[in-house]
């Protein structure tokens, strides 16, 4: 083999490579974006991990940094999840997880309007109950203005 | 002279008691006179309190730092700006600047109902100095401002002690938003207080009718208002300083902040439903109560340290009295509720599903399942704590999925509610009003997918976004056409005519674009870009369109810090378009350092640079760029918010018109002809 056609060789080589990395980078840090906005950063600052600019946080580089690691380590989304909660604590992730307890979390929103709706409608069948009963039975009126309203229709026909 | 100010305090927590026990003798004994005196003490407590106030900022611009407060909280190198607005920067001086707050409304709210109301002023009056008695008690009691620092000398006497210097004002608050932000959101909280009197008072009374609300409409409206600009100051303060390009992190303080917000635009919606039919009496009486009981939790979480929080007050056991009397405020309310419940029956009922009534009522269970779901998320962490015995996080994310389905259907809601009649809307009302805006929002749809709008939640927001913006627009038209041809006058000024005949229901419409505009500006979030880079001189950074190249770095120092900062060119198209220097400031009193982010910001985006310090590694500066679009809008919207609310305060212009004969084109026929009748059958005043 010539040097020349190695030369040729080792860059078309280099090529595959630098295009195989790239798109491959580029994924990396969009998992590693979209995961930092999982967890929250742990130095109080409540803020999630991806947001946390802190001036002089000892916390959030090194999380960054931890967590580029484990997607370029190809570790699952779970993986890394759980991998960071055994570190920190559960109060690392940005959202209560859909167990135990936490559950509720997610339940009590969907829950409270769901009862809401269900009084707001009953309150509403009541009301249109109530109205219709009072249509039925006619409005209460005096014989005194029914005379009076007698007297005025009779006026009104008479002109 | 710290002696005067703790003495006025001193004074002024007597006359709000004398204020409550001589209020409640004039009641029972039914002694005008008690009664008039106890609103004289009311109002004195103003000028106590106003006196309190003036002492320490006099002890602020002079340097007193032998008083705790003003060592803990100024410096000498502190400008005069920031010196005034320290009266608030810490637990202390912002609970005497509260109850300044809430002593002000009381005066104006005294004086100018002192010939007005014989038989609900007294009621109203012993709940606004029970209110006053509570922050006074915490003022002179529990977190005094006018405490001396004190040391022991050499015999181990406790002596007065004073310091060359104070640790100066924390930085975070050295920003002229700050000055504003506070007070506004304080004078939210605090306003709240005048309806919630009122509402009590007139429960605990059984006054008759709906005069209080009539009579508190406004002053909701103003506490409305101000809460509204203190949140929006508060997360423009955090976009311009905390530096982590967002405005609104779902953090438990800012999230105590809106919460009466929301349940306050509940009521100023369902209380028109018992202005015109008498409907929903105890459902507004327990929105109120709810708004000043949310106000009194919010305050407990950002002063007690329940919730970690970068905005919150440091822990301290004040969250126990806030717990106690808000305890109080619920025993007290439920009681009066329970005492009187058959005042408050309806008079009215629903006539139909698709009218005006259930419009109200859906936006209000809309806007209390948002309440509940803030508030739940909020308070889960110490909740999940109590129960399992670990602490969990609630983030951005949570509150996002849950909160985000929400406002889409309260816009939705925003667009149709207006439309549709008191008592009952017809299908042929409900299609005359609704094909154009739902037939725009639609087109404005279809052409954002076609530029490739992919994010399904901002796609919605733009299509409620137009709709809305059109149902409101088609109101306006409406009725300002028939103006117009009536008039002889061109379609702006009958538009103007219009907005003035009916403030209330127009500068309505105004506050609902403004909504819009938010709504909008939020929803650009989802097209965000940020890149952050380490730059030297001379290199640069893309982002967009825009190429981003270091200058220079530079040092600034005054007495007060050092700054250090990057000079940043920005180019578009290979042509210079400005310089940007975003900083960070080392502040020498209080030794800590803080980023000054730098903004270039139009209508269609932010260029927001972030000077974001050296690399660990490296020790290369490392600069973070965003590139956020419509963010203005929703600054834009806050503006337009106070224009609509500013107007929906104002009276109605009277006009001949309604003298006219019944036979006279009216202006309401084009606009919903389904409202006359109920005019005519239940003639109650407000206007919608």
């Amino acid at each position: 083999m010539s040097s020349r056609s190695l030369k040729i060789r080792v860059l078309v080589l280099a090529a595959v490579l630098i295009g195989l990395m790239l798109p491959a980078n580029a994924q990396e840090a969009a998992r590693a974006k979209s995961l930092s906005g999982k967890l929250m950063c742990v130095c109080g600052c409540n803020q999630i991990l991806g947001a946390c600019n802190h001036v002089g946080c000892s916390y959030s580089h090194g999380m960054l940094k931890e967590l580029d690691e484990r997607v370029a380590r190809n570790e699952s989304d779970d993986l890394t999840l759980q991998g960071f909660v055994q570190e920190y604590g559960p109060t690392v992730l940005a959202e209560p997880p859909t167990t135990g307890f936490s559950r509720t979390a997610w339940i009590m929103p969907v829950v409270f309007p769901g009862v809401s709706l269900y009084l707001l409608w009953e309150v509403v069948r009541r009301w249109r109950q109530r109205s219709a009963i009072a249509s039925a039975s006619g409005p209460s009126v005096s014989a005194e203005m029914l005379a009076r309203a007698q007297r005025e229709s009779g006026r009104e026909s008479d002109e | 002279m710290d002696i005067f100010g703790s003495f006025a305090l001193i004074l002024a927590l007597l006359a709000a008691v004398y204020a409550f026990g001589a209020g409640i003798a004039g009641i029972v004994k039914r002694r005008p006179l008690l009664t008039r005196s106890a609103r004289h003490a009311g109002m004195a407590v103003f000028a106590l309190i106003t006196v309190a106030v003036a002492v320490l900022e006099y002890f602020f611009f002079t340097d007193n730092f032998a008083m705790a407060y003003v060592a803990a909280h100024s410096n000498r190198a502190l400008p005069g700006f920031y010196k005034f607005a320290a009266l608030w920067a810490g637990q202390e001086g912002s609970l005497l600047w509260w109850s300044w707050l809430l002593s002000t409304y009381v005066f104006f709210a005294l004086f100018l109902n002192r010939k007005k109301h014989p038989e609900l002023m007294p009621y109203a009056g012993v709940v606004m100095a029970g209110v006053q008695i509570f922050f006074l008690t915490l003022n002179n009691f529990v977190a005094s401002p006018f405490n001396v620092l004190a040391g022991a000398d050499a015999g181990g006497v406790l002596r007065m002690a004073t310091i060359s210097d104070g640790h100066g004002l924390n930085p975070l608050l050295q920003y002229p938003e700050m000055v504003i932000h506070p007070p506004m959101l304080y004078l939210g909280y605090t306003g709240f207080t005048i309806p919630f009197a009122f509402a009590l008072g007139a429960l605990l009374g059984r006054y008759p009718g709906e005069k209080w609300i009539h009579i508190t409409r406004r002053w909701t409206m103003v506490a409305w208002c101000f809460q509204g600009i203190g949140v929006l100051l508060g997360a423009h303060w955090a976009y311009a300083v905390l530096g982590w390009g967002g405005y609104w992190a779902w953090d438990p303080v800012e999230n105590a902040a809106l919460l009466p917000w929301i349940t306050g635009t509940a009521f100023l919606h369902s209380v028109m439903m018992q202005e015109k039919r008498g409907m929903m009496k105890v459902w507004n009486v327990w929105l109120v109560f709810v708004t000043f009981m949310l106000c009194i939790l919010g305050t407990l979480l950002t002063r007690s340290g329940m919730v970690s929080s970068v905005h919150a007050f440091a822990q301290s056991s004040i969250g126990n009295w806030f717990v106690g009397f808000l305890a109080i405020v619920i025993i007290v309310c439920t009681a009066a509720y329970w005492k009187n419940r058959d005042y408050l029956r309806s008079d009215n009922q629903l006539d139909s599903l698709v009218s005006r009534e259930s419009s109200f009522l859906f936006n209000n269970l809309v806007l209390l399942a948002a309440c509940f779901a803030v508030l739940w998320g909020t308070l889960f962490p110490v909740l999940s704590e109590w129960v399992s015995g670990s602490k969990i996080s609630v983030g951005p994310p949570f509150f996002n999925k849950v909160n985000i389905p929400i406002a889409l259907f309260l816009l939705f809601l925003t667009g149709v509610g207006p439309l549709l009649a008191w008592r009952k809307t017809s299908f042929d009302s409900l299609k005359r009003n609704f094909t154009w805006p739902l037939a725009g929002g639609m087109v404005a749809g279809i052409v954002a997918l076609l530029f490739g709008f992919r994010s399904v939640y901002s796609l919605m927001c733009l299509i409620l976004g137009v709709f809305v913006t059109l149902t409101i627009a088609s109101e306006f038209y409406r009725g300002a056409r028939v103006i117009a041809a009536r008039d002889n006058v061109n379609l702006l000024s009958a538009v103007g005519e219009l907005t003035m005949r009916n403030t209330r229901r127009y500068g309505g419409y105004i506050v609902h674009f403004a909504m819009v505009l938010i709504f909008i500006g939020i929803a650009g979030s989802a097209f965000d870009q940020d890149v952050q880079q380490e730059m030297n001189v001379g290199e640069t950074l893309k982002i967009g369109s825009y190429s981003i190249q270091c200058q220079n770095f530079d040092v600034v120092a005054n007495s007060n810090y050092r700054s250090e900062r990057a000079a940043l060119e920005v180019f578009k198209g290979g042509r210079s378009e400005m310089m940007l220097f975003p900083e960070r400031r080392f502040f020498l009193a209080s030794e800590v350092t803080e980023t000054i982010v730098a903004d270039q910001s139009t209508p269609l985006r932010d260029l927001y640079l972030v000077y974001a310090g050296r690399s660990p590694e490296t020790n290369r500066p490392v600069i973070h760029a965003y590139l956020k679009p419509l963010v203005k809008w929703i600054w834009f919207g806050g503006m337009v918010l106070v224009l609509g609310t500013g107007l929906a305060m104002l009276p109605n212009r009277r006009t001949a018109l309604v003298l006219r004969p019944v036979s006279e084109p009216s202006w309401a026929e084009g606009v919903s002809t389904e409202t006359s009748p109920v005019r005519a059958v239940a003639p109650r005043s407000g206007d919608d």
